[in-house]
């Protein structure tokens, strides 16, 4: 089992380290580059820089060099614990990434709290009372909820809270004024307060989908002899669901750890465009578009690291939850 | 018996379920249907109308433009008469007061400085203004206002700069009068004396000026920018045409206050240069990230250049920033939006870096300007610019009147939801059409040559008159632009002195189609063959001669333009391929000289000698003939050589123009126009109809605000209305 683990662990810095490359190849593939849309930008300002000109940003921003030797230079930084700066920003990679990084976590953990604390019970729901009248409703809500994308969702949302609610700052996290307060605790309830919309947006299609994995996988498992066998002894119902079928049901939640993080930030990009929320998604979408190397690379790999991670976490968590996956692994040694 | 129970059970559930559905559907129509109906038909396009107008395509962007147009449809007819007459209102502005007479002798400050001077932090208010013979006395526009209050606007990242530069900056050495461009009034510089035709240029600086941190603001300011920063290789590069020290423009101090600058000839443009939006003196808050500007503060920045400090210390400077080199550190201590520290003359001044969520500039203690009645300006305490991580939401934040005066990234397509929430968030709409001719307008490339038939056709002046009779232009202007345009040749607005009169609006570019015209001019230039979709056939290979134009989402939604005269030109049996591409993708593609046409505004074409790219191809941003711009802008060493006679003229009348007198200079301009608009290089569609920057949502609470403002690039509009001379009428409740 350690070897196991020790092996999962080596290909997953593997994997990080080809995503390095996938990344940067990827970044460098469209046409242009950061000296393009810097001079975009100050076209509409009325400057208009000419070629000479441009080459000399290039050389200061080393865009000038060959593919290979920019990328030498990112990792060498990288491995130094420097990201590099931020193009656009002109601060340091891991500043900007910084501060919207513990806003991106806050917002993802009450997604995430939002899919499994509602999914749960309404999938087990959902399975044991297959065909009920509950069961009608939120079969359909789950299909509304896969189907309506989620930005429809929240520009939906959005427009009603505008004609609907007095809402102050539509969209984003905080109330006008408390972005610029010192963090306290007027301001995490400021927070608070605004969390539960984006939450719902962003996990309502993740919920619908949890929701029907885990009805399908419960259905599946109350078919079999040994639930049958379980009731003929006379177990009480709720035992009988809750030991067995429940726990084995639960193996393919376990294993959506893995993607649900990188989901929560790179799917959630529209979203949070729409939502204004001051996210990584955000970020990431306009470093693109601007094609900041930097920037677009290290959120990129972050992403890529963190899929990484989720998967060996959910590897282990599936070992140690199903005895099935353990003792199967065992029998191969 | 079991089975049939079971069965009547499961059947009351089905019945169940429909039942709830059905219910749940009347809701649903019940909502649609009740008194709010046009909000909601309305709503959808509305809140996805800003997408096409952002910089950068995304998935609702599509449905979007498919959405609109209907509704643009519905409203226009209603609505065209009010629209265009209620909303544009007269151009109007405050004055620059130059007779010292009439000047204030007494003086007030804000009640926050007030404070500040009670509790020592800041020296007393006569000690901070100019002496008071060289006060920049301003007069508002319609009464003196009162102090206080936060400026509410929304603005997109750090890549938007100008959302303050445009509403805080203005620190020129002249500007331009609110109401009579070109007219060029004092600003940092008191007065001028223009010597010899334009060949000597003396500017005389105000006498106690200070940076916003008190230091005294000198021409040694400008010298240290001129010498260390403009003349240093590794911080400016490539010298500014404009001011060619190369050719032997000079500049030197004779005193504390006063400038000299030589040219080698009558540079009588100088002064316009001075105060517009040209980089080299357009202003330390715009440019001063770029090296450029025409001043910047020594006594703070001598402290990041290696000419005066120990290059030991900047390197570990550099270090402990992460930069590269001393350059990108200088330059990012210089920027104006980045660095709170960074002393400025603007007034209002960075507290929190735009690098946040939550851009707020504050008052200038030392801001050298005060209104009539001797109160220091600006009225408004703090500018606060909320960050929309998307156009949508910054619209719908303007729809619900949260913020206080915006125009920037407001859509034109947005207007009917605006003027219906107008009441609701106790805003009015104001709109301000720029002067140029085209808000959508083909620049036909000239310099194309990648495929020797189409390039034939592109230079044929015939060919492209003939495509412009056949745009239904009136047709553009109702879906697009709501019926408030004006439909015509790209020329430059009536209103312009460079125009040279009514009848080239109509020139080669008629609001209805002339089909017929049109159809002999092309068959007369031997395109007579056609296929069987009655398409016009290519005379090299017998193919099907196919156009492509590739029309950027950004600002107004070019490609519906695109797609709209694509069927137009279908009438004449051209065709015409549409393909959207990202605004990076195309500008390099332009400057490749790889694209047939550039679909585009035509802004900056109202200042011709200053910002001509898009009227004329004298660079290769140049849509009309990137490689000719090429040419021109490096004096023959690159790109190619115009041999037409249309070409070889204009380039002769333009740099003629630049060192002409200024009533020779409209002269020429006039005769530069006729010249671009009978052959047709751009376009023209609709235009002045303020889709361009010039939509404008202001909350009722302001006052001094101008009903309409000239809305152009060299005055960083609505600087030019002066801004700081808005306020809030209860700011003192």
């Amino acid at each position: 089992m350690v070897s196991y683990i020790i092996r999962r662990f080596l290909a997953g810095l593997l994997t990080i380290w080809a995503a390095t490359v996938i990344t940067f190849v990827v970044i460098q593939l469209p046409p242009g580059d950061f000296v393009t849309s810097y001079i975009a930008n100050l076209q509409s300002s009325g400057t208009v820089i000419r070629a000479e000109e441009a080459e000399a940003l290039r050389q200061q921003y080393g865009l000038d060099r060959p593919m290979y030797v920019q990328y030498a230079k990112w990792m060498g930084l990288m491995l130094k614990g420097n990201f590099g700066m931020a193009m656009e920003y002109n601060r340091p990679v891991r500043e900007v990434i910084g501060d919207r990084m513990a806003i991106t976590v806050v917002v993802s953990l009450a997604a995430v709290a939002f899919i499994w604390v509602l999914a749960l019970p309404i999938g087990v729901y959902s399975a044991v009372r297959q065909y009920s009248l509950g069961d009608y409703f939120f079969t359909f809500l789950s299909f509304a909820g896969i189907a309506i994308p989620n930005f429809m969702l929240a520009l939906v949302l959005l427009y009603v809270s505008f004609k609907y609610f007095d809402v102050q700052n539509i969209g984003g996290l905080f109330s006008p004024g408390m972005a610029l307060e010192p963090w306290g605790w007027p301001k995490v309830w400021d927070m608070i307060k605004h969390l539960p919309i984006p939450a719902v947006i962003i996990g309502m299609a993740g919920m619908a989908e949890v929701v029907r994995i885990m009805r399908a996988n419960l259905l599946d498992e109350l078919r079999k002899p040994y639930v049958v066998t379980a009731r003929a002894k006379g177990l009480a119902e709720t035992r009988v669901i809750a030991k067995y079928p429940v726990r084995a049901a639960l193996n393919p939640f376990i294993s959506t750890i893995g993607y649900i993080f990188p989901f929560l930030v790179s799917g959630s990009i529209i979203v949070s465009l729409v939502l204004s929320l001051p996210t990584v998604g955000p970020l990431l979408y306009k470093a693109l578009i601007a094609q900041d190397l930097f920037l677009s690379g290290t959120i990129l790999l972050l992403l890529a690291i963190l899929t990484v991670i989720g998967t060996f976490i959910s590897d282990l968590l599936l070992m140690w939850i199903d005895p099935r996956i353990r003792f199967g692994m065992e029998g191969s040694n | 018996m079991l089975y049939s129970q079971r069965d009547t059970l499961r059947s009351a559930r089905w019945m169940l379920l429909l039942t709830l559905l059905t219910i749940f559907t009347l809701v649903m129509a019940a909502c649609g249907g009740d008194g709010s109906e046009p909000a909601a038909e309305e709503a959808a396009p509305a809140e996805e109308a800003a997408a096409p107008a952002e910089e950068a395509t995304e998935a609702p962007a599509e449905e979007a433009t498919a959405e609109e147009a209907p509704a643009a449809e519905e409203a226009a007819p209603a609505e065209e008469e009010a629209l265009g007459s209620s909303l544009i209102g007269e151009i109007e502005g405050p004055k620059i007061i130059t007779d010292e007479a009439t000047f204030p002798a007494e003086f007030a400050e804000a009640p926050m400085l007030t404070e500040m001077v009670d509790s020592g932090d800041l020296p007393a208010l006569a000690d901070r203004l100019p002496v008071p013979s060289d006060l920049l006395v301003i007069q508002p526009v319609h009464e003196i206002g009162q102090y206080g209050g936060t400026w509410r606007r929304g603005f997109t990242g750090p890549a938007d700069g100008q959302n303050g530069h445009r509403v805080a900056g203005g620190d020129r050495f002249v500007f331009w009068d609110a109401v009579n461009f070109p007219e060029v009034v004092p600003n940092l510089a008191k007065s001028w004396e223009i010597n010899d035709g334009g060949k000597e240029i003396i500017l005389h600086l105000r006498e106690g000026v200070k940076w916003s941190d008190g230091e005294p603001f000198t021409t040694a300011d400008v010298m240290f920018w001129f010498e260390h920063m403009y003349m240093n290789e590794e911080l400016v590069p490539v010298r500014s045409p404009f001011f060619n020290v190369d050719e032997g423009a000079t500049l030197e101090a004779t005193d504390e206050y006063t400038l000299r600058f030589t040219f080698p000839f009558e540079n009588s443009l100088f002064l316009e240069v001075l105060g517009s939006s040209v980089n080299v003196f357009g202003g330390q808050a715009i440019f001063g990230n770029t090296g450029m500007g025409g001043f910047a503060p020594a006594h703070y920045l001598e402290q990041f250049h290696p000419d005066f400090a120990d290059q030991a210390d900047i390197d570990a400077k550099v270090a402990e920033e992460g930069f590269d080199n001393w350059v990108n550190l200088f330059k990012d201590k210089n920027t104006w939006q980045r660095n709170p520290d960074l002393p400025v003359l603007t007034p209002w001044k960075t507290e929190n870096p735009i690098t946040t969520d939550n851009w707020v500039l504050v008052r200038n203690p030392y801001y050298f300007g005060v209104d009539t009645d001797g109160n220091q300006l600006p009225y408004i305490d703090r500018i606060s610019m909320t960050l929309a991580e998307d156009l949508e939401v910054l619209n719908l934040r303007a729809i619900a009147g949260e913020y206080d005066y915006q125009a920037r990234h407001i859509s034109l397509a947005n207007l009917p939801v605006l003027l219906e929430n107008a009441e609701a968030g106790n805003y009015s709409v104001h709109l301000d059409p720029a002067q140029h001719g085209a808000d959508a307008g083909f620049q036909i490339n000239q310099s194309y040559r990648a495929d020797e038939e189409i390039a034939k056709w592109l230079q044929n002046a015939d060919f492209r008159r003939a495509l412009s009779l056949g745009i239904d232009r009136d047709a553009i202007n109702e879906v697009i632009f709501l019926g408030i345009g004006v439909p015509g040749s790209a020329v430059v607005a009536e209103s312009s002195p460079f125009n040279p009169g009514p009848e080239y609006r109509e020139l080669w570019s008629p609001a209805t189609p002339d089909i017929e015209q049109a159809n002999a001019l092309l068959d007369s230039i031997g395109l007579t063959e056609k296929d069987a979709d009655g398409y016009r056939l290519r005379t090299d290979n017998g193919e099907r001669l196919v156009l492509e134009v590739n029309p950027i989402p950004a600002f107004i939604q070019f490609t519906k333009v695109a797609e709209l005269v694509r069927d137009d030109w279908a009438e004449l049996g051209i065709f015409l391929n549409v393909v959207e591409q990202e605004r990076g993708l195309v500008e390099t593609r332009r400057a490749a000289n790889e694209i047939q046409m550039f679909l585009w505004q035509n802004d900056g074409t109202d200042e011709l000698y200053l910002y001509p790219y898009h009227a004329l191809p004298v660079a290769n941003t140049s849509g009309t003939g990137p490689a000719y711009g090429d040419w021109y802008s490096s004096n023959g060493a690159q790109g190619i050589e115009p041999t037409d006679e249309s070409h070889i003229k204009v380039f002769d009348l333009f740099s003629q123009g630049l060192k002409a007198t200024p009533e020779e200079r409209v002269t020429i301009g006039q005769e530069i126009w006729q010249i671009i608009t009978d052959e047709v290089w751009t376009i023209g569609t609709v235009g002045q109809s303020g889709a361009f920057m010039g939509v404008r949502v202001v909350k009722n609470n302001m006052g001094n605000i101008p009903s309409r403002q000239f809305n152009i690039q060299a005055g960083q509009t609505p600087n030019i209305s002066r801004p700081s001379t808005f306020y809030f009428t209860d700011a003192g409740e």
